[in-house]
């Protein structure tokens, strides 16, 4: 146990005093909202696991979604999205900004994590989306740690930036984890989408700004 | 060279072999006659010890794992077609020479192209549990000769050379005459050809003469020619029937290597699958595969397949299967300057595949919003090969928060005063604020008319959530997040 916390506290701290020395296997794919963005160096990492908390319900992890879209379209990205719960409205973004989209509608964590699966392997994504929110907690709790491990492993070879969306932390040793928090409220209804994700806050919890703010204290 | 046969050792025992599954590896004999007078006819190589001829008593004595079969015709019918596939891959004049044989009218093909053709074709047939050879020469004669010397391809460019040192039972001589030559003491073609023509025709007529002319190479014969394929299909039945897929996806593969081989001769790629299995209790499952990217390669077709069977639940037992290919021409694809196409196309396409298998193929594709004003009225499609360039901005450019549905809608109960005022059930609280009503109606010309009252409503918590009224009462249809 001693072993393990010296050599996390040993990772920290190179992570905090050398960024430049981290790991960035490839191109990072820009979310559109410019606290994530900021907060990931530049977007979404290839080949790595983001988790995005947006917890409880109204929190932005929808926008999220389309906002990637809009950006991925405009590059003629693919993109997936395993929708785990079956919440996606293709009626609610641009018909435009479907037109790259793989969307995959589960029913269970099992269905959601066997096809993220699948698509991880897959060459041909820029970027993969998992929406595990609006699912039993204790189902997706029930999940394995070797699914999300073979989930990181699989995603390190692939070209694919990959991010779970999830009400609450779940993936274990996830390479960043971030809480969104948007504005809500039916006054924000006339909005543009741009405008309210420039008020959107992320916050790190895991990754390299977290271990910074960890040195620092 | 002119011509090449192609030709399987042992042909029936192979055919059986591959058409079989657990057979590959073990000792096998085929046998011929009942009871007591049952004898071995072709044995494996895994058969030590055991001869064509044996009683099959004393091969199983000998030989304790043997398993013994009486010939398949069927297999061997699916075999022939297999090596006639083959065969129409290096030419298209094909003679169906007997079981396990064909020749090639090589005439006018290059020989640098026909040479790789032949190993390429050997390796494949090999591959599909044929072990076939092939030799090229001069004439069909030298052809077939030289595909028995065949390890596993021999080309004869030296004719005279070769035929020199054959054995005389190779040009099968009549019985009468064999006995004479050996009498003579003549055991090779050189042997026999370097007496005169005219003396040999003399004491041994004109079976004689021929029989020198083949032995000098002389003679040749006309092909009868066979048609290709022109349908790309296979069935076959289950007895007794099969419950697992295991089976399914071993004659699965046997069929579509021949098939491939078959589309590959004639030019095609298969652009379509149809995969129709029949059942025991009478019903069948049919499905079709369309190959977005149209090929002839087996293990993409199989991985396809195989997706689809993986996820497949029958009511009863597999008593048979059918296979067809549709042909179409292969795609020439050229990238563009700017092209975003895919990177891995046969792994997007069978990833595809594979996705349907876990959620369902009415579940997994690219989404477009359906031609109607019906709320959540969407269709999935076949996601594009190409991502197209965008369209320019939108004059109006998104706003608000973005829904995400429940689905299916969830019941709420809406204390409603002009608008709604308070709700409980699936959602519970006063609602702070409220927008609304959107009315939408649609088909009311015919029977599956519908309307719907949407609102956006907030609640204490800064939440907001879209309900919709229709003729079934409140329903909450999402969250705006």
């Amino acid at each position: 146990m001693a072993a393990a916390s010296t050599l996390s506290a040993l990772r920290s701290l190179v992570a905090a005093r050398f960024p430049a020395t981290e790991r960035r296997p490839g191109n990072c794919v820009p979310t559109g909202i410019a606290a994530i963005d900021g907060a990931l160096g530049g977007g979404l990492a290839a080949g790595e696991l983001t988790e995005v908390i947006s917890g409880g319900e109204g929190c932005g992890g929808q926008l999220l979604t389309a906002l990637l879209l809009a950006g991925t379209r405009a590059a003629r990205q693919r993109v997936a999205l395993v929708d785990g719960a079956d919440g996606f409205s293709p009626d609610a973004v641009p018909a435009d900004a479907l037109r790259h989209l793989v969307w995959v509608r589960a029913r269970n964590p099992g269905e959601a994590l066997a096809a993220a699966d699948v698509l991880a392997r897959d060459g041909n994504y820029a970027a993969i989306v998992i929406d595990l929110r609006g699912l039993a907690e204790g189902a997706l709790r029930r999940t394995p740690d070797a699914v999300w491990l073979r989930l990181r492993r699989a995603a390190e070879s692939r070209p694919a930036a990959i991010l779970v969306q999830t009400e609450f932390p779940l993936v274990p040793a996830v390479a960043r984890r971030l809480v969104l928090r948007m504005p809500r409220g039916l006054s924000h209804r006339r909005r543009e989408q741009a405008e309210l994700a420039a008020q959107a806050t992320a916050e790190m919890v895991r990754g390299r700004a977290a271990a910074a703010e960890e040195m620092a204290g | 060279m002119n011509y090449a046969v192609l030709t399987v050792p042992d042909f029936a025992l192979h055919a059986l072999r591959r058409g079989e599954p657990g057979l590959e590896g073990r000792a096998l004999a085929l046998v011929t006659g009942e009871g007591r007078r049952a004898a071995i006819s072709q044995v494996s190589a895994e058969a030590a010890g055991i001869a064509p001829g044996f009683p099959a008593t004393l091969a199983m004595a000998r030989c304790p794992g043997i398993v013994l079969r009486v010939r398949d015709p069927g297999a061997e019918v699916e075999a022939q077609r297999l090596l006639l596939a083959a065969a129409f891959t290096l030419a298209p004049r094909v003679e169906a020479t007997a079981a396990g044989a064909c020749t090639v009218d090589l005439q006018g093909a290059a020989e640098a192209r026909t040479e790789a053709g032949m190993r390429s074709r050997i390796a494949e047939l090999s591959a599909a549990g044929l072990p076939a050879r092939v030799g090229a020469g001069e004439t069909p004669f030298l052809a077939a000769w030289a595909a028995r010397r065949a390890e596993p391809v021999l080309i004869v460019r030296d004719s005279e050379a070769f035929l020199r040192a054959l054995p005389l039972d190779f040009a099968e001589p009549l019985p009468a005459h064999a006995e004479i030559l050996q009498a003579w003491g003549l055991r090779t073609f050189g042997d026999l050809t370097a007496l005169p023509k005219a003396e040999v025709g003399l004491r041994l007529g004109r079976e004689g003469e021929a029989l020198w002319e083949r032995a000098a190479g002389r003679a040749s014969r006309v092909l009868r020619l066979v048609e290709p394929a022109r349908s790309f299909a296979a069935a076959w039945t289950y007895e007794p029937p099969v419950e697992s897929v295991e089976p399914l996806l071993f004659k699965l593969r046997r069929f579509a290597e021949r098939i491939a081989l078959e589309l590959r001769a004639a030019g095609f790629v298969a652009g379509a699958l149809a995969l129709t299995i029949s059942l025991e209790d009478g019903s069948d499952h049919r499905r079709e595969f369309r190959l977005p990217d149209p090929g002839a390669d087996v293990d993409s077709w199989l991985r396809i397949l195989q997706a689809h069977l993986d996820g497949l639940r029958t009511t009863a037992r597999v008593g048979g299967a059918r296979l067809v290919a549709t042909p179409a021409r292969p795609p020439v694809r050229q990238g563009g300057l700017f092209d975003t196409g895919l990177a891995d196309p046969h792994a997007f396409w069978e990833n595809l595949a594979r996705l349907g298998a876990v959620v369902g193929d009415d579940r997994v594709g690219t989404p477009a919003v359906a031609d109607t004003h019906r709320p959540d009225a969407f269709v999935l499609g076949r996601p594009a090969e190409t991502v197209p360039p965008p369209e320019p901005a939108p004059l109006h450019p998104p706003r608000g928060l973005v829904l995400r549905r429940f689905r299916p809608p969830r019941p709420v109960g809406v204390v409603f005063t002009g608008r709604p005022a308070e709700v409980s059930g699936s959602i519970e609280g006063i609602v702070r604020a409220a927008a609304g009503p959107w009315r939408r109606s649609g088909d009311w010309w015919k029977p599956g008319a519908w309307a719907a009252e949407t609102w956006h409503i907030e609640l204490g918590t800064g939440e907001v959530y879209q309900l919709a009224r229709t003729g079934a009462g409140w329903r909450v249809e999402g969250i705006l997040d």
